[in-house]
Formats: C-alpha cells, sequence, structure tokens
C-alpha cells in the first residue's frame, strides 16, 4: 500500500468516525446512541489495522483487536444492559436542540482546524493530515457530554471523547507504546463499570437518571 | 528488589482485604499493610539519598530524587491517615456495615498502589494511566456514606477528573509524537524525553503543555478546574480527605513538573512560567473568594488546598533555585499540616455530627485536645510562624518579587484575606457555648497521637529547615534542571 493511498483512506475513516460523533447528537433513542459508538470504535479498529499494515506493527494489529473486544463489544453490552435495567428513559434530553447543537458542532470544527492545523503540517507521517478531524471529535465529545442531561448520553458523550483521543494519538504517532495503550482500555472499561453502578444509584436516590437534579452541593 | 516490595505491599494488602472476613483480621491487614509500605518506601528514600537511582522492569519504574521525595510524602501521610483510620471507620461503620469497612479498607490501599506507581514509573503513559487510576480507585470511598450529596460529588469527580485527565492525554501524545520526530526510536519514557528536549519542536510541546496543565491542573485542582473538589474532598470520610488533599493533589503537580522539566528545556522557561503563574494566581483568588464566606469547615479546608497548590504553581512560575526550592518545600508543608487539619476534621463530625460551622459550637470546651490542635494546625496551614509554611510562602513570594513583583504582590495580599477568613471561620467554632446535651471529652484520643510527628516535623521545618533536608531538595532541584 502506498503512502498516498494509505493517507486518502485515513482520511476518509477519520471523517467517517467524525460524522458519527455528530450522528450521536441527531439520535434520540439511547439504544441507538450506543450503536454508534459501537459502530464507530468499529471504524477505529479498521483504522488502526490498516495502520498496522502500513508499517509492519505487531503492536498496532494487538490494539486493534483489543478496541474491538473492549469498545466494541463490552462496552456498548454493559450500555445496553444500563439501558434496559433502568427502564425507558429513551429521549436523551439535551439542553440545546439539534439545529443549535449542529452549529456548535460546525464551530467546534473550525476550532479545531485552527489549533491542530499547524502541528499537522509539522508532521511527516501520511495519516498526519486527518489530526485536526480527530481533535474535533474529542472537541466535540466534550460538547455533548455537557449538552446532555441523561448520565448515560453523558457517559457515551465521554467515551467519544476517548475514541477522539484514540485517533489523535494513532494519527500522530501510529499509537502509543502496546503496554500504556492496553493502561488505556483497562482504565475506560472500569471507568464505564463504575459508570454503570452511578447510573444505577442515581436512579435509585433520584428516580431519574436527569444529572440535573445533582446540584444540592452549594457553597 | 525493595522497590518491587514497595509496589506491591499496598496492592497485597488492597487484595488480601476484599478477602478477609472477619473485622480483626481486616484491621491487622490494613495497619499492616500502612506500616510496611512506609518501612519500605524510607528503604527507598535512603537508597536514593546514598545517590543510587533504583530500577525495576527493564526501566520501567526508575525512582530518581524527585520520585523519592513523593514517595516520602505518600508513604508518610498513608501510614498516618490509615492509623487514625482503624478508629475513625470503627466509629462511622458498626458489625452490620462490614462490607463497606471492608470496602474501604481495600480501596485505600488500592489508592496509595496506584499513587506509588504514579510516582515511580519512568513511562509518561503508564503514569498517565496509573492517575487515572486514582480516580477510578477513590470515587466509591467518596460515595461511602451513599448520601444523596456524596452520590453528588461522587459522579461530578468521576466525569469531571476522567475528561480532565483525558486532556492530559493528549499532552502526553504530543509529547511522545515531538519526541518520535526529533530523536527517533524514543519512548515515552521521562529521562529519554529529558535527555532529548533541546531538540524537540517547541511548537508541538508548548501546545502539549497547555493540555498537560489543563489535564494534571484538573486532579490537582487548579482553579478554574478545581470545581469538583470542594465537593469530593469533603464528602469523602476524613482519613480519605487527607490523603486527597495531602497527597493526591500533589501526583497531578508531579506531573505537571515532570512536564515542565521537558518543556523549559525544548521552548525556554517563559512560556510555562506564564501559564502556571496564571493558573496559581487564578486558583489563589478563587480559593479567597470562597474562603471568606465558607459555611462548611470540610469545603473550607478544600477551598484552602485549592489556594496552597495555586500557591505552588507561583513558586514553580516564578522559578530559578529559590522559586522551585520554596515550591518543593511547600509540597511538603502543605501535605502536612493539611493532612492533619483533615483527620482532625473527621474527629469534629464525629463529635458534632455536622460540617455545617454553625453548628459546632465551643469546640475548645466540648473537645479540648480536637480543638487545640485544629487550632495550632490551622495556625501553621495560613502562614503563621513558627510554622513551617510560613517560611515556605515566605521564600516563593521573596524570589516572585524579584522576577514577578506585580504577581508576587497581588499573590501577597490574596494570602492576607484568605487568612482573615480562616481565622474568622475557626474562631466561630473554637468558642461560645458547646450544644447543650453534647457529651464532652474527645473522641478517638488515641488514635490521633500520630499526628504528634506531623507537629514535629512541622515545627523543626518551619525553626531549624536542617541540613540533610536542604541536600535532598537540592537533589530534587537537579533533577528538575534547576
Amino acid at each position: 500500500m502506498s503512502a498516498e493511498l494509505l493517507s486518502k483512506a485515513v482520511n476518509l475513516l477519520s471523517f467517517i468516525a467524525l460524522g458519527l460523533t455528530i450522528l450521536l447528537i441527531i439520535r434520540t433513542s439511547l439504544e441507538g446512541q450506543v450503536r454508534v459508538f459501537a459502530l464507530q470504535s468499529f471504524v477505529l479498529a479498521f483504522l488502526s489495522a490498516l495502520i498496522a499494515f502500513y508499517s509492519d506493527s505487531l503492536e498496532l494489529l494487538g490494539v486493534a483487536v483489543a478496541l474491538v473486544a473492549v469498545k466494541g463489544l463490552m462496552i456498548p453490552r454493559v450500555l445496553n444492559r444500563a439501558v434496559s435495567k433502568i427502564g425507558l428513559a429513551r429521549v436523551a434530553a439535551p439542553y440545546l436542540g439539534t439545529a443549535p447543537a449542529l452549529i456548535i458542532c460546525g464551530v467546534l470544527t473550525i476550532i479545531a482546524f485552527y489549533i491542530m492545523t499547524p502541528i499537522a503540517a509539522s508532521n511527516p507521517l501520511p495519516t498526519a493530515d486527518a489530526i485536526p478531524l480527530a481533535f474535533a471529535g474529542v472537541l466535540i465529545g466534550f460538547f455533548i457530554m455537557v449538552n446532555r442531561r441523561r448520565a448515560v448520553t453523558q457517559i457515551l458523550g465521554f467515551l467519544m471523547l476517548e475514541n477522539g483521543i484514540f485517533l489523535l494519538a494513532l494519527l500522530a504517532t501510529y499509537g502509543v507504546p502496546f503496554i500504556v495503550e492496553m493502561g488505556v482500555f483497562l482504565d475506560v472499561l472500569v471507568a464505564v463499570l463504575i459508570m454503570e453502578v452511578f447510573v444505577y444509584r442515581i436512579k435509585d436516590n433520584f428516580d431519574s437518571i436527569d444529572v440535573a437534579q445533582l446540584g444540592k452541593l452549594k457553597e | 528488589m525493595i522497590l518491587m516490595g514497595l509496589l506491591l505491599t499496598p496492592f497485597a494488602a488492597a487484595g488480601l482485604a476484599a478477602l478477609a472476613r472477619r473485622r480483626a483480621v481486616i484491621e491487622l491487614l490494613h495497619t499492616l499493610g500502612g506500616i510496611g509500605t512506609l518501612a519500605l518506601g524510607a528503604a527507598i528514600v535512603v537508597q536514593v539519598w546514598n545517590g543510587d537511582v533504583p530500577t525495576v522492569v527493564d526501566g520501567l519504574f526508575r525512582v530518581d530524587a524527585l520520585s523519592a521525595l513523593m514517595i516520602a510524602i505518600i508513604t508518610f501521610l498513608g501510614a498516618i491517615a490509615s492509623l487514625y483510620a482503624v478508629g475513625y471507620i470503627r466509629a462511622e461503620f458498626d458489625q452490620s456495615h462490614l462490607p463497606r469497612a471492608r470496602l474501604f479498607f481495600s480501596l485505600f490501599h488500592l489508592f496509595v498502589f496506584t499513587m506509588l506507581v504514579a510516582v515511580t514509573t519512568d513511562n509518561l503513559g503508564v503514569m498517565w494511566v496509573a492517575i487515572e487510576g486514582t480516580t477510578l480507585a477513590t470515587v466509591f470511598l467518596v460515595n461511602l456514606h451513599q448520601t444523596r450529596t456524596s452520590l453528588e460529588a461522587a459522579y461530578k469527580y468521576l466525569i469531571l477528573s476522567s475528561v480532565g485527565i483525558a486532556l492530559a492525554f493528549i499532552g502526553t501524545a504530543l509529547v511522545y509524537y515531538a519526541g518520535a520526530a526529533k530523536a527517533g526510536e524514543i519512548a515515552v519514557n521521562w529521562s529519554a524525553l529529558r535527555a532529548a528536549a533541546d531538540s524537540l519542536n517547541p511548537d508541538v510541546v508548548r501546545l502539549a503543555f497547555v493540555f498537560i496543565v489543563i489535564g494534571y491542573g484538573t486532579k490537582a485542582g487548579l482553579a478554574p478546574m478545581h470545581t469538583w473538589l470542594p465537593d469530593a474532598h469533603s464528602e469523602a470520610p476524613a482519613p480519605i480527605s487527607a490523603l486527597m488533599s495531602g497527597v493526591l493533589l500533589n501526583v497531578g503537580l508531579y506531573a505537571i513538573m515532570r512536564f515542565k522539566a521537558v518543556v523549559d528545556a525544548a521552548t525556554g522557561p517563559e512560556f510555562a512560567a506564564g501559564l502556571l503563574i496564571g493558573v496559581g494566581l487564578f486558583s489563589l483568588l478563587v480559593a479567597a473568594a470562597f474562603l471568606v464566606r465558607s459555611r462548611n469547615y470540610k469545603r473550607m479546608l478544600a477551598y484552602s488546598s485549592v489556594e496552597h497548590i495555586g500557591i505552588i504553581c507561583l513558586g514553580l512560575g516564578f522559578g530559578g533555585y529559590w522559586g522551585i526550592f520554596g515550591a518543593l518545600l511547600h509540597v511538603v508543608n502543605h501535605a502536612l499540616s493539611k493532612s492533619l487539619l483533615f483527620i482532625l476534621s473527621g474527629n469534629i463530625l464525629l463529635k458534632y455530627h455536622s460540617a455545617e460551622i454553625r453548628d459546632v459550637r465551643g469546640l475548645l470546651r466540648a473537645a479540648p485536645w480536637t480543638g487545640a490542635l485544629f487550632l495550632a494546625g490551622t495556625f501553621a496551614l495560613i502562614g503563621l510562624p513558627p510554622f513551617a509554611p510560613f517560611i515556605s510562602e515566605f521564600i516563593i513570594f521573596r524570589a516572585g518579587l524579584e522576577s514577578h513583583a506585580w504577581a508576587a504582590a497581588s499573590g501577597v495580599i490574596l494570602l492576607i484575606v484568605v487568612f482573615g477568613g480562616m481565622l474568622a471561620s475557626i474562631n466561630r467554632m473554637l468558642y461560645g457555648e458547646p450544644p447543650a446535651g453534647l457529651p464532652c471529652g474527645d473522641g478517638l484520643r488515641l488514635w490521633l497521637a500520630p499526628l504528634a510527628v506531623n507537629f514535629a516535623l512541622l515545627l523543626v521545618l518551619g525553626l531549624a529547615l536542617p541540613s540533610p533536608f536542604v541536600l535532598a531538595l537540592q537533589q530534587v532541584l537537579k533533577v528538575l534542571g534547576v
């Protein structure tokens, strides 16, 4: 595979990944949102595998496999369990409606290009062009966390942000060393399991998973 | 070898405490774990003091003087808090709540373990994993009392810290890229990066450091990323509050110090200095604004942590030999005095069953030992001589007046505001009539005995500043390239 072809494929897949992050804003059902996240994880795993073949890196192939296992299968399963256990609560209840949220996504993407284009330009790797797209995914994931009131959607925003960071590191350096990447997956998995417990506890205590109710601690 | 033992002891203590059934066994394992970790930590510190740099697992773990300083703080305050925790948990959770006591003791050691990994690893990625691990280990401790407020505090803590630390990962990845691009095949090892630092791309390193300060600054409690801190530190059980405020915040700062050493070599000192002075002053400002009107004494102590972390950042930003020296000294002094006060706050909470300042009246009469120690500890914390924080704050602002006069002067004014606010608050707690029907006498008096060591150290460092200690700090300065 030539560097030019890889560059094109990487750009396309990174763009799809960013599109899926934005799709999370449009989807209103929690189940649909979990599917969007799982799909994004598979796209990223495919992208890692592609780069692994290009750079002959067995470690990166291992990372791709772990990514499918943890973020493509295990975490969506945990989230689906949480969604079905807490009953319906399907509407995702954002603070901002879809249209203004999409405008903000556009603005965040422009900001991402403004910040990351100089970094991408200084990077000799064929994957570097897509770095701003990955950073846009990070910023939009952050925005989803702020904009959604449901605890489950906040968790999804966090996971999208994590995926964006994974992609950023992958594009800038062909991924951080294997041991670090495995540690990160472990942390994310444990974090999601803990968040799941908290979703149940919030549900038990407040009879809803609307995090806007968490506003008691004040001066 | 000792280093392996140091890491495995708290890990084993956490696992065994989770498996043990009887309370006496759990408490024994817990105490042995705390003391054993301290003994091994002391052994490592002595080794480093003699000029050795212990390394294990192919250089994955490497203890230089800066790591040794952090090990000393973690293991010493870990031991103090673990001794008090036995009595505190007995008072809070009786036999019918044994599972929660077990959870506490197990997570306590897991928490210490993650902090020790964070400060002993040479790999910046593993350090990131371990610091995220500190959040995961403590989140159930914050929610240990399972009240609605502690649930809120723990959820906010989990979400905000995870997002913050995620941004630090971007910084780590960018530094890794800068290193890989210039120095060829270098891993994310700090020692290798530090050696190659002056050839790194300064633009990439600058952007990376912004992410690092936002990310690890969230863990360190720097404003405006501090919003989780007063909630989590005030809702956690007292021994954990002591470790979170006295020790965990310093682990966040430790990460910033490591990166700052690389950034300074790559871009010159001005960039990091400007950023750190900015967030340091802002933290002081936010803390002062909340401290003058605090209504809850545990939140008061938490905001005071934001203040002191801000002061340490100012010291790092002012830079030069004395700025950094003062910052390191203040890390030690703040850790000693804040852990002391949080442990005492546990005693006050057990006595009055309220963390509101207005509910605590006549503390000096109702619990003379707790009250007197709380007063002395507060004197130390707000920087009154003869206690050690006075010396370190003096050194930091003296250094600042020479290099950044305006920032230093504004810092001193904010310190005076904090001084007045905290004195007024504890004044209301110490004097007056205790509530009717409150039994007299200190709870857990014997469990407070280890705090005598904190006081002794605060006085020794404040009055004498022994030369072996100064030499040790100079070794740390050498590691940081000052």
